[in-house]
């Protein structure tokens, strides 16, 4: 077995697959960090789902469900990447998800009520998934660098149907941009949590950085995304709120203010002990018992003996 | 018996299909692949496979996607104001690259 000397030595990008024989320190945190990122993709996509519903306009509608069944493929790819880890498999990560241990991202624990919050999930969020996503297309673990090639081809489109929803908010009535700013002011200081803590506060990230899992650091990413996302939210009229208090460096770029941040809340959210947040876990666990029987059925109807057209999902 | 064989170029990248080999055996088959397969382009890793457990679908069995107009699934069916995240341009190249490479089939 490759021990951990070695596997830092040589942690670069894409350097490990399943032919290599990894020490249990890798693969389990490797594991956990595509767990959580898969569960984050299931979770997210369970609260978007009602908006193919709530879509004003039927050309929302087809796009916002084609992004939806898109979360659910990024679920099903990190899963599979996950698995190759031989740690934890497939129903494991499910069951757990269901039970309420598997852990997933802060932003998915806030239920998602109108239309005005939609893109503070698909334009700010995924914005700030992709920033985060494309550094990972350099991670060690192959499969998990393979599996972001593939999302982040798709996710170019998410952003700008996000965006394209919140400017259609934005140039609308009075109305529509007031509850679109109160909307961004509730859901700001979450998305700036989706970096996580500082990088002194954070758990896991020295290891993960050190064997080539994790290729920038939370600070990084959160600075590189507000520097991206500050000019974009102005320039589509919202206001940045007071709190938590952003800097203004010379150079242009921006830092924020840690301890402006609600961190009580976020660690709790982080345990899945959030009251908000058990609603959505078990929202996905009824749904999942819901159509049990379909999955019941394709099992039993496996292999199919008789010519049934396979339909690709399209 | 026939055997698939994968090629990876580098660590990392994917392993893409170049060919097959005749072989009695698994043993036989990885070393003719190495000898057909990766003499003389780059390469690090070789996959072999039986062809008979390949299974294999086509599109006179399956309509598969992008035939029809979805054009919202894409990323430049949508003009947005300022500069994009260099990620999401990269994305929609990509996006822009492959509708590209079905027009030339
Ligand atoms: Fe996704
Ligand atoms: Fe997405």
């Amino acid at each position: 077995m490759m021990d951990l000397g070695t596997v830092k030595e040589r942690a670069g990008p894409r350097e490990f697959s399943p032919a290599d024989d990894l020490p249990r320190e890798y693969r389990e945190a490797a594991t956990r960090m595509i767990e959580f990122h898969a569960n984050s993709e299931i979770m997210g996509a369970y609260l978007e789902r009602p908006f193919i519903r709530q879509s004003p306009s039927i050309d929302r509608k087809l796009a916002f469900s084609a992004k939806v069944q898109d979360e659910i493929g990024h679920g099903q790819l990190l899963y599979r990447a996950a698995e190759s880890l031989g740690v934890k498999t497939r129903e494991e990560m499910l069951d757990d998800l269901a039970n309420g241990d598997g852990k997933f991202l802060n932003c998915f624990h806030y239920p998602l009520e109108s239309w005005v919050e939609v893109p503070m999930i698909s334009f700010f969020v995924d914005g700030a998934a992709m920033r985060r996503q494309a550094t990972l297309r350099r991670t060690s673990w192959e499969p998990y660098a393979h599996a972001m090639d593939k999302v982040c081809f798709e996710e170019g489109f998410h952003v700008k149907h996000g965006e394209d929803i919140l400017k259609e908010l934005m140039t609308g009535s009075r109305k529509e941009q007031q509850m679109t700013q109160e909307a961004f002011e509730e859901w700001w200081p979450r998305i700036i949590q989706f970096f996580g803590p500082t990088d002194d506060k954070s758990t896991h990230h020295d290891f993960a950085s050190s064997v080539g899992l994790k290729q920038q650091s939370n600070d990084d990413l959160r600075n590189a995304f507000l520097d991206q996302y500050i000019p974009k939210a102005r320039k589509y009229g919202l206001e940045i709120p007071d709190e938590p208090r952003i800097r203004e460096r010379d150079d242009g770029t921006y830092a924020v203010e840690e301890d402006d941040l609600d961190w009580d809340e976020f660690f709790t959210i982080a345990k899945n002990e959030y009251e908000p947040g058990l609603g959505q876990i078990n929202g996905r666990k009824h749904a999942q018992e819901a159509v049990d029987w379909v999955r019941e059925t394709i099992e039993r109807d496996t292999p199919a003996a008789s010519g049934h057209e396979p339909q690709a999902a399209d | 018996m026939i055997w698939e064989v994968f090629r990876q170029a580098k660590t990392g990248e994917y392993h893409t299909h170049c060919g097959n080999v005749h072989a009695p055996d698994r043993e036989m088959a990885k070393q003719f692949a190495a000898i057909q397969h990766g003499r003389r382009k780059p390469t690090n890793s070789l996959w072999v496979v039986p062809r008979e457990e390949i299974g294999e679908i086509g599109s006179d069995e399956v309509a598969f996607g992008g035939t029809t107009d979805k054009s919202y699934r894409w990323a430049t069916a949508y003009n947005t104001t300022g500069t994009d995240a260099r990620e999401v341009v990269e994305s929609e190249d990509e996006q822009v690259t492959a509708e590209k490479q079905r027009g030339d089939d």
